[in-house]
């Protein structure tokens, strides 16, 4: 896996603005917005420009209890072959169960039973994808009781036994600290950076003493804290924003992804 | 494997009823936790629906949120539905309540 350098998320509400923006390395485009055989023409921009555009699928369901749908995982891998993707990713969730769909990431028990189900549910994606699959760490709003891993140890363990890659959003990380008392830095111990495919940076907003990591708001500096911590143990081979509502100023875009190139240059 | 799903199914399932459909709150879980994901879950669905009709968010303003939730939580979306049906069936529901007026030319756009 080469290096990616600095990205960030395509969206065809600011199309323009990544087009023409300075600096920018790879970008990411959520998987279920494009179709295979009329990609949007701003991404040929790109790919004509050399950009790599990685997909990110929301809706695999990997950490769900039923099959993988062979239909989302087909759209996958024909949206990764026509954007000649190095690598796809999706998350370690489950969106899906019992008939009714979540529309959001929802975390998975971290217990034996659901990372067999995960591991099987992943081996079966990787199967159908021509290039490596990275998998991402969610941010949460809940826990499972009586849990019998931690995070570190449950992802650990999937990156063994599938040999995934690992998307680590530190955006994520950071929610999950100010949520549920999960310390990053622990996660950070206990993970395989040398699996980092690369990383996600997003903002948010705290809202009656709960954050909420909306990806509509500025990065909070104790996000870029995490990508620091993250940085002083491992180069990781990108880093990418992501902003999905409330469009800011492009001027705002770039002063984020200045923030993120800060952090990295100061851990060099 | 087999029973590792099923008891996975049951556990997720049992969460998402909670979560979306009015069910009973599984043993274990805080309580508080479940309302505040039940909420966040409500919230990106009427945004989702929202930016796929605004023309109705737009007509029914401060009703827009009461009545999306009272909605939402009478049908809550089941697997294979997409946002646009979601948004096509509240607008439909909309008219069944008599919560609006059914217009003399579709104030909408079908899809």
């Amino acid at each position: 896996m080469g290096e990616l350098g600095v990205g960030i998320g395509w969206r065809s509400e600011i199309d323009l603005t990544v087009e023409r923006m300075p600096g920018i390395d790879f970008v990411e485009v959520v998987a279920e917005n494009i179709h295979h055989d009329s990609l949007p023409e701003s991404l040929r921009v790109l790919l004509d420009r050399g950009v790599p555009v990685l997909p990110h699928a929301v809706s695999l369901s990997l950490g769900g209890a039923d099959p993988v749908d062979g239909a989302r995982l087909d759209h996958l891998a024909a949206v990764t072959d026509a954007l000649g993707a190095p690598m796809a990713s999706d998350h370690v969730c489950f969106v899906r169960a019992g008939g009714l769909d979540s529309g959001h990431l929802m975390p998975v028990p971290r217990t034996r039973d659901a990372l067999d189900v995960l591991t099987a549910n992943v081996k079966t994606a990787q199967a159908a994808l021509g290039v490596p699959l990275a998998l991402e760490n969610i941010a949460a709003l809940l826990r499972w009781p009586d849990e019998e891993l931690t995070e570190a140890q449950f992802l650990s363990e999937l990156v063994e036994r599938t040999g995934c890659m690992l998307l680590v959003d530190v955006a994520n990380m950071w929610a999950n600290g100010r949520n549920l008392g999960q310390d990053p830095a622990d996660l950070l111990d206990g993970l395989p950076l040398d699996r980092i495919a690369y990383v996600h940076v997003a903002g948010g907003v705290e809202r009656d003493g709960v954050y909420h990591d909306t990806h509509a708001h500025p990065v909070p500096p104790g996000v870029l804290d995490v990508l620091r911590e993250l940085c002083s143990r491992v180069r990781p081979p990108g880093v990418l924003l992501e902003r999905d509502d409330l469009y800011p100023t492009d001027a705002a875009l770039l002063a984020e992804l200045d923030a993120i190139r800060g952090v990295l240059a100061a851990t060099a | 494997m087999s029973g590792a799903r099923e008891r996975l199914a049951a556990e997720q399932a049992a969460l998402l009823r909670a979560l979306l459909a009015g069910g009973q709150p599984p043993a274990g879980f805080d309580e508080i936790a479940l309302q505040v994901e039940a909420d966040a879950l409500l919230a990106k669905r009427r945004r989702v629906v929202a930016q796929l009709a605004p023309e109705v968010a737009d007509k029914l303003e401060e009703r827009y949120r009461p009545l999306f939730d009272e909605y939402a939580r009478a049908h809550p979306r089941t697997v294979g539905s997409r946002a646009r049906e979601d948004a096509a069936a509240f607008r439909e529901w909309l008219i069944a309540g008599g919560h609006v007026a059914e217009p003399q030319r579709r104030w909408w756009r079908r899809t």
